[in-house]
Formats: structure tokens, C-alpha cells, sequence
């Protein structure tokens, strides 16, 4: 989403004001100003990105919950319709960054993607459901290891291996890193619509990770390595935004129900959250993500970025579906490190060590 | 014929020569599949596959990803020791020339090092190789490299001294290998079967007493099921084996991991792996490796 921002509306003064500007006119003046600025904010404000982002609470894993209800739900409520994904391709990313069967909450739980895959088959897309984990090569070991390879099996759905796959290159949209392009596997290129299925979960460099930072996970290993090391070298903010801002048609449903917090994304402890958010566009799903987890949205380095160049990040640019997330917030513990407690919205809450 | 073998020879015939059958034409599954046919005696059905890989080394040397992607180029290492052990099992030296380039090539490549930090465990200050050019040194690409200027007689060489001990170091405290780091804000990470039996392989003929490298061993023993991953399960065979632990139920886990690929649609990727897992001479990597071996 890009903004065509409205400029400050100006004049010169002329010479006899400049020499001797009279009460009337500083006044008339000043209310000319303030009207224009009024008036330039009115605008900014009419004119800048929103984007509407549904919270859903009370939600659970198990088959008593209509997760799929759920996520239709969301999705109808932010705009979407269902036609516009019938005869298209669509691609779930969940997130098996690294997964073990001992830390459940750290990866997509399957329920998730299979719900999510119900409900775009039944609106007539074609689903497949791919990952480029991040920090492990063997990709079966990530499919056993998160219980997604068995779930998907037995939904009869296409896994897509992203870190061996062909890859195409395409031109770097965002240039918030200085990274020329940005290779991509074939069935991303080909998808119509690239679902980002995150977990939500504190991440101890970036503070949050979401729907945006899950996209790390499109990119191909076999190019960038096991981690993505060239992205780290470019800056892990930049790279994020970079994918986000490169890749078309994204929308987000996230796994807000059993969450990470204090040492994520990989070794955090389990938060149970009970909650799923839906939304098209990326930043404002994490933007509202951060703050219920008790985190500033605004001081997150990658929605910094991202902000009103690819989304609305701002609470009054957002409209909420749902649940408001004043409701649900919950504020995460974080871990005690210096370039993570200014994230915070409550300074006073919990660290870890 | 070993089944394994069968299937792999039948899937190198159909010029599927990917990590999944219809993906694209990768030099580590093929350098694989040509090692997994030299420890079988089969050096002209290797042949083509080690050619292909001359084929596409670049004029400086290297050997990219794929057929089509020249960087990154890590698989540099697995084509080295695909040409060598072609060459060996054919008494030819039809690879000579590239085997030179590719060793030049692999001694100037070099992964990042960094300034010791303190919220990172492993000894960042080590050099190594990386996986993509310009990025920090990793444990598997070191070890790909490690294991192949051992075998291609510079063991003794600085770097790959260095990569030695890169690999000792980023060894976990209670065992096994994360992907590469060791503590990462003063949290242990997590090890992997198949990293931490890539990096057993590759320390099998090394003099170090370093204590962790039994608790590597160890925890791929303790590991080992019938739900390990097929490349996850193959790695640790092979590291377990260099080190004189193969466990007595191997060849019952291999048959199962087949049975598995087979029902979803085998690689070559895997079947190269299957068949080099259940080959018990692992004369193509190491040359200080057979003398373990031949004990058991």
C-alpha cells in the first residue's frame, strides 16, 4: 500500500507583513496556520491507509471449537468475500521454524492450518500448505516433529518443501535493505494469495514476531541458508518489510490461542491466550498483536518500517472486528534485555532472565 | 541389489536428480547419489552424475545449488568428494582438473567471522565456511568442507584445522549440534539429529578428547527411532558408524525409513543418503575413516 502523502499547504508573506505584521494579521495568520494545518491533518488522516483487523476470543484447538467459523468469520468481516478466492491459488505459511515435540507452542498448531485450508477449499481455491523452515534442513524432520506432517495427510493436503524448491527471482519492492532482489520458490510465485499462519510469540531480537517475520519463512533456504543468514547481514527489520512489501496479496490468520512469551521464538515459555486474529493486511494484524501482548506497536523496528508505506500501524488507523483488543490484552513477559524493555507498554511488568 | 540402491538407480535414470522428485536437478542430491554409487562399486552408472556436476562448476571453481542457481555454492564440497571418489572407484583421473579448482576455490572461501559477543555462546571469532557468501560461518557447511579437503589430502591444512576445531566448538554442553549456535542470550539451544550426526562424522578421526563429542554421540543414540526423519536418520547412521557405534537395529530403521519414502514418493535425495546409511564402507569421505571401520 502505498500513500501519496498531502503536503503542507503554504504561502510567502508579503512585504509589509514581513515588515510590520499587525495583530489582525499575526491572528488571521495564525488561523489561517492552524486551519491549514487542521485542515492538512484532516486530510493526512482521511487519506491514510486503514485496514480492519479481527479478534476473536474464547478460541481452543480442539474439534468443540469451530475454528473454522472462526476464521470464515474474520475474513468476511474484513472485507474479503468468497468468491474472490474461488478457481485461485492459495498457500498457508504456518510457522515450523524449528520445531520440537516438547515445545508445542512454539510452531502453527495443525488445527490451525487445517481449518484455515477448510475454509478456502470451500470457498473453491486450491490449498497447499508450504514452509521453508529456518532452522533445520531436513523439512520431514520439521513435519513429524510439529504433528503438521500427520494432520496434513490425513486432510489430504499438498505440502510444499519452500527450501528446495525452483526459485525466481524478483526486484526487491521495499528497498528498505540493500538488498537488489529477492528470490522466492516457485509455488509462492505462483500462489494468488500467500496466507501468513503465524504463532504469536515474543521474539528476543525483534521484541515480536507475527504474520510479518513468519514470511521469512517463504524464502528458500537452498538460496539464503539455515538461518537465513543473508537476511540477518541486511538487517533483520529491513528484510522483514522487504518481503512483506514484495510479495502480492498476503493476508494473515494468526494462532493466538497457545502463545510464546519471555525467550521466543524458539525457547519461551507456553501463554495461553485462547485467541485468533484475521486480517489482510500484515502490519496492522501484528501492530494489534503487539499491543495485546503489551508491547508498543510504534517502537517495534520492523512496523517502524512498515508503517503507512505498507500498512497502518497507528490504534486509530485500525478498525477492530471482534473483540477489541483493550479486552484481551495480556502483557507477555520479555526477557531482561536492554534492546527490549523500552518495547514495553507496561514498564513495570514481568521480565525474564 | 539392495533396495535403496535399486530405487536409486532406477530415479537417476529418469534424470530426477532433486531433493523431491519434481524438483529441480541439485548438486548435493547428486553428489550423493555418485557416492552412494562408488561405496557400490558402480562407478559408471556414477559417471554422468559426477560429469554433470564438472558441467556446472563455474570458471572460478565452485559448484552452485542447482543446475541453474551458481550461488550459493557450499555443494563446492560434496562435488569434490563426488569427483574423488569417482576417480578412485574408476582408476581414472578424469576430474583431476576440476577436483584442483574446486579445492582453490573452497581454501579461499570464507565464512564471516565476528568479534566475540557475549550474548552469542560459540567461539564467533572462528573461521570457517558459511552456507551463502559474505554470511557468518556455520557448523554443516564447515563440516561439508572439512570433509572434503580431508579427503582430498589437506587435512593438515590451516583452514580445515580451524574448521575442526569450529565444529568442536559449537558442540552443545550436554551433546548434540544445533544448526549452529551453541547459547544464544545465555539460553542453550537445541541440538538436531541431523547436524550433530553430519559433525560426528566429520570429527570421527580427530584426536580430540573433547567430552562432548561422546554426549554427541550419545544423544544421536538415544535419538534414533523408527519416527526419525529419513536425512535426519541417515546422518546419524553415518555418524555413528565412522565412530564404531552403529546400532545393532540400523538396518531395521533404514528398511522403515525406505518403506516410508516409498509410500510418499522417494528422492533421490533420500534414496542417496538410504543407500550410503546402509553401506557399512565409508572409504568415500574420510581416508582416516576405513581404519575405524574395518574393526567392525
Amino acid at each position: 500500500m502505498k500513500q501519496n502523502r498531502p503536503q503542507p499547504i503554504s504561502r510567502d508573506p508579503t512585504c509589509e507583513e514581513m515588515q510590520r505584521p499587525s495583530r489582525r494579521a499575526v491572528l488571521a495568520l495564525g488561523g489561517t496556520a492552524l486551519a491549514c494545518a487542521a485542515g492538512s491533518k484532516a486530510v493526512r488522516w482521511a487519506t491514510a491507509p486503514r485496514a480492519e483487523v479481527f479478534v476473536a476470543k474464547n478460541q481452543k484447538y480442539d474439534r468443540g471449537c469451530d475454528l473454522e467459523k472462526t476464521i470464515q468469520d474474520g475474513l468476511l468481516s474484513c472485507g474479503y468475500q468468497r468468491q474472490q478466492f474461488s478457481g485461485k491459488r492459495v498457500l498457508l505459511k504456518p510457522n515450523l521454524v524449528e520445531p520440537c515435540r516438547d515445545i508445542p507452542h512454539m510452531t502453527t498448531h495443525p488445527a490451525i492450518i487445517i481449518a484455515a485450508s477448510e475454509v478456502f477449499r470451500r470457498w473453491g481455491a486450491t490449498v497447499r500448505v508450504g514452509e521453508a523452515p529456518g532452522h533445520v534442513r531436513d523439512t520431514e524432520m520439521a513435519l513429524i516433529e510439529s504433528g503438521v506432517g500427520e494432520a496434513l495427510r490425513d486432510a489430504g493436503l499438498t505440502f510444499a518443501d519452500l527450501n528446495y524448491e525452483q526459485v525466481g527471482w524478483r526486484r526487491n519492492r521495499g528497498r528498505f535493505s540493500p538488498l537488489r532482489g529477492i528470490y522466492f520458490p516457485q509455488n509462492v510465485l505462483e500462489a494468488d494469495y500467500v496466507v501468513s499462519l503465524p504463532k504469536l510469540k515474543t521474539h528476543h531480537w525483534v521484541g515480536l514476531t507475527c504474520s510479518m517475520k513468519n514470511l521469512y519463512g517463504v524464502l528458500p533456504g537452498i538460496k539464503y541458508g539455515w538461518p537465513k543468514n543473508v537476511l540477518h547481514h541486511n538487517g533483520i527489520p529491513h528484510t522483514v518489510a522487504d518481503i512483506n512489501a514484495t510479495l502480492p496479496n498476503t493476508l494473515a490468520i494468526v494462532d493466538g490461542i497457545d502463545c510464546m512469551e519471555g525467550d521466543g521464538p524458539i525457547l519461551g515459555s507456553l501463554k495461553r491466550m485462547e485467541l485468533l486474529l484475521v486480517g489482510s493486511n500484515l502490519p496492522a494484524v501484528d501492530a494489534t498483536a503487539a499491543r495485546i501482548i503489551g508491547l508498543h506497536a510504534e517502537r517495534i523496528s520492523y512496523l517502524q518500517l512498515a508503517a503507512d508505506r505498507l500498512g497502518p500501524i497507528a490504534d486509530d488507523r485500525i478498525e477492530q472486528r471482534g473483540e477489541s483488543w483493550q479486552n484481551v490484552t495480556s502483557p507477555f513477559q520479555i526477557l531482561d534485555e536492554v534492546h527490549l524493555r523500552h518495547l514495553r507498554t507496561t514498564p513495570d511488568g514481568p521480565l525474564v532472565s | 541389489m539392495n533396495e535403496p540402491l535399486n530405487r536409486l538407480l532406477k530415479i537417476i535414470e529418469q534424470e530426477s536428480w532433486g531433493y523431491h522428485p519434481a524438483g529441480p536437478q541439485s548438486a548435493e542430491p547428486v553428489a550423493f547419489a555418485c557416492l552412494a554409487l562408488c561405496a557400490n562399486a558402480m562407478a559408471s552408472e556414477a559417471l554422468p552424475l559426477a560429469s554433470w556436476l564438472a558441467e556446472i562448476q563455474s570458471p572460478v571453481g565452485s559448484v552452485g545449488v542447482t543446475g541453474e542457481q551458481e550461488t550459493p555454492a557450499w555443494p563446492t564440497s560434496l562435488a569434490l568428494l563426488a569427483w574423488l571418489a569417482c576417480d578412485h572407484a574408476s582408476g581414472n583421473e578424469d576430474f583431476d582438473a576440476a577436483r584442483q579448482q574446486a579445492v582453490d576455490w573452497a581454501l579461499d572461501a570464507r565464512g564471516k567471522a565476528a568479534p566475540q559477543q557475549a550474548h552469542i555462546g560459540h567461539d564467533t571469532t572462528l573461521l570457517g565456511w558459511s552456507w551463502a557468501a559474505a554470511t557468518h560461518s556455520w557448523l554443516e557447511p564447515t563440516c561439508l568442507f572439512v570433509l572434503a579437503l580431508k579427503a582430498v589430502g589437506q587435512s593438515e591444512h590451516p583452514r580445515t584445522r580451524e574448521g575442526v576445531r569450529l565444529i568442536i566448538d559449537r558442540q552443545l554442553e550436554l551433546g548434540g549440534c544445533n544448526f549452529g549456535n551453541t547459547k544464544v542470550l545465555g539460553q542453550a539451544t537445541l541440538p538436531h539429529v541431523q547436524s550433530t550426526g553430519l559433525a560426528m562424522l566429520t570429527v570421527a578421526a580427530e584426536p580430540s578428547t573433547d567430552p562432548r563429542i561422546l554426549r554427541s554421540l550419545e544423544y544421536l543414540g538415544r535419538e534414533l527411532s523408527k519416527k526419525t526423519a529419513t536425512a535426519s536418520l541417515c546422518f546419524a547412521l553415518l555418524g555413528l558408524t565412522a565412530h564404531g557405534r552403529r546400532p545393532a537395529h540400523a538396518a531395521e530403521l533404514l528398511k522403515h525409513a525406505l518403506a516410508r519414502e516409498v509410500e510418499y514418493g522417494p528422492s533421490c535425495y533420500k534414496l542417496a543418503l538410504l543407500t550410503l546409511a546402509g553401506t557399512m564402507d565409508l572409504s568415500w569421505p574420510l581416508a582416516q575413516i576405513p581404519r575405524q571401520l574395518s574393526a567392525l
